[in-house]
């Protein structure tokens, strides 16, 4: 009987079967092609630098709606109105970003520097 | 009079929360409870159903229930009031998957995940729709959890509106478009399929995108991986997507997190075989019912092939199908939102 159990292993054969004359050649090239944008717990330290400079695009703004496309396009021209506003806002958060991260980053290597020591001044002489 | 009112972080047309507070809403007011459905953000074609959440208000002894699927400042707020409170945990999308892609919702996912044991310990009785969303919230320190699934109304399923074009065989894929789902590797799948097994394959995604950049990603992933006949259809109103399952010769879910996956009872309930990856809350929805798949792309269309050629392995499917449905059936469901609502409310 062909059942859901044994499913899988007859979809294996037949997919190692077809791989003995050649066949799914090429695939998986471009599996997993999310892979390299799906982060863990804790985002890596070059990409807090990256987001660290606040830089918006201004085709993030758009409208949900059905037909929203003249909304979209009043809220872009809000926004180049505004521009002078929103250029201020980024700079700012920038600044303290990037002054955040600094100092985090100084905190690190001191805190290594004085597990190091630690470690150097616990070892049996 | 009893009064039970309904909180949400967004609310939309079509996504599974916000439907959810509507059925919650149907049963209710048959029952004779009375309330307001609120949400933090109300999109266009929910406007209908949901009230702002700024424009909450409540006696002392109303009902609410919170139903938790990322953090917002309104919803916390609700803490606050002295009244009884229901917990839904519908779960909350790690947001690793969100960071790179729209990091305003990773925002609200990662506060969500940090925040769960604080929602745990402000409601009377703390429920969850399915054993996986179940663990997390045991994981978050919740001592007592109702599983509560997700009430499956079929008759929002009868209405049919077009079919999708083409005459292949029709592989559906049903959820929004966002990263967790892995559209990539379905994709990849696909277009394995319909190079080794059927060159008239057709694939219909059915669901929102993130935002639009995320939906061009989409877009460009499929047209790299070489498969024809792709339609990325956005959502689409009820009639239409129960046209596509009526059509459909089998659903897809690649999925590597789901908190409960409603469209495995709606592919049970149009008898369409499932091919699955077991992550998440899916194996405990779907159990034996599914075909399961490793992950390895070829095995996935080799699966599909079979769910959609052999005729003996589809009637089991959809025996199986029909057993899952009647575990989830609406009266055994409705019986535990009835007894959940009563212990808040004692």
């Amino acid at each position: 009987m062909s059942g859901p159990d044994d499913a899988l292993e007859r979809a294996r054969e037949a997919a190692a079967a077809k791989r003995r004359r050649g066949g799914y050649s090429g695939l998986n090239e471009g599996a997993d092609a999310l892979d390299p944008t799906i982060l863990g717990e804790k985002a890596p330290a070059t990409l807090l630098s990256e987001w660290a400079v606040i830089e918006i695009e201004p085709a993030l703004l758009y409208s949900t709606r059905r037909g929203g496309a003249p909304v979209t396009a009043l809220k872009r021209l809000l926004m180049r109105l505004l521009r002078q506003y929103f250029v201020e806002l980024e700079a700012r958060q920038t600044r303290f970003n990037l002054g955040a991260l600094a100092a985090i980053s100084e905190i690190e290597q001191r805190m290594n520097r004085l597990e190091r020591e630690a470690a150097a001044g616990s070892e049996p002489e | 009079m009893t009064v039970v009112h309904q909180a949400v972080v967004g609310a939309g047309p079509y996504d599974a929360v916000s439907e959810q507070s509507r059925a919650w809403r149907r049963l209710l007011s048959g029952d004779g409870i009375a309330g307001g459905d609120y949400a933090g953000q109300v999109d266009h074609g929910a406007r209908d159903h949901f009230h702002r959440l700024e424009r909450f208000s409540a006696a002392a002894d109303d009902l609410i229930v919170i139903r938790y699927s990322a953090w917002s400042h309104a919803l916390a707020r609700l803490l606050e009031l002295p009244n009884p409170k229901l917990l839904v945990y519908h779960n909350i999308t790690p947001p690793g998957y969100l960071w790179n892609h729209s990091p305003g919702l990773a925002v609200q996912c990662a506060v969500g995940r940090m925040q769960l044991p604080a929602f745990a310990r402000g409601a009377r009785v703390t429920t969850a729709d399915s054993e996986f969303n179940a663990g997390e919230l045991y994981a978050a320190g919740a001592e007592s959890v109702r599983v509560v699934p997700v009430l499956f109304e079929a008759g929002r399923l009868a209405p049919r509106g077009h079919a999708p074009e083409g005459d292949g065989p029709l592989v559906l894929v049903v959820g929004r478009l966002v990263p967790n789902k892995r559209h990539d590797r379905v994709f990849d799948a696909f277009a394995a399929y319909q190079r080794e097994c059927e060159p008239d394959a057709r694939l219909l995604c059915v669901g929102t995108a993130l935002n639009p950049g995320y939906a061009a990603l989409m877009q460009t992933l499929a047209d790299a991986s070489g498969a024809r006949d792709v339609r990325l259809a956005g959502g689409l109103a009820q009639d239409e997507v129960n046209a596509a399952y009526a059509e459909a010769d089998v659903l897809l879910t690649l999925s590597e997190h789901e908190g409960f996956c409603v469209p495995l009872l709606e592919a049970f309930h149009f008898g369409v075989p499932v091919v699955a990856a077991p992550a998440g809350a899916v194996p405990g929805v779907a159990g034996h019912a599914a075909l399961y798949t490793d992950g390895d792309a070829a095995v996935t269309a080799e699966l599909i092939d079979l769910a959609v050629t052999d005729t003996e392995l589809r009637a089991e499917l959809e025996r199986r199908g029909r057993e899952r449905l009647e575990h989830f059936a609406y009266e055994h469901t409705a019986k535990s939102v009835r007894e959940a609502v009563g212990e808040a409310l004692a």
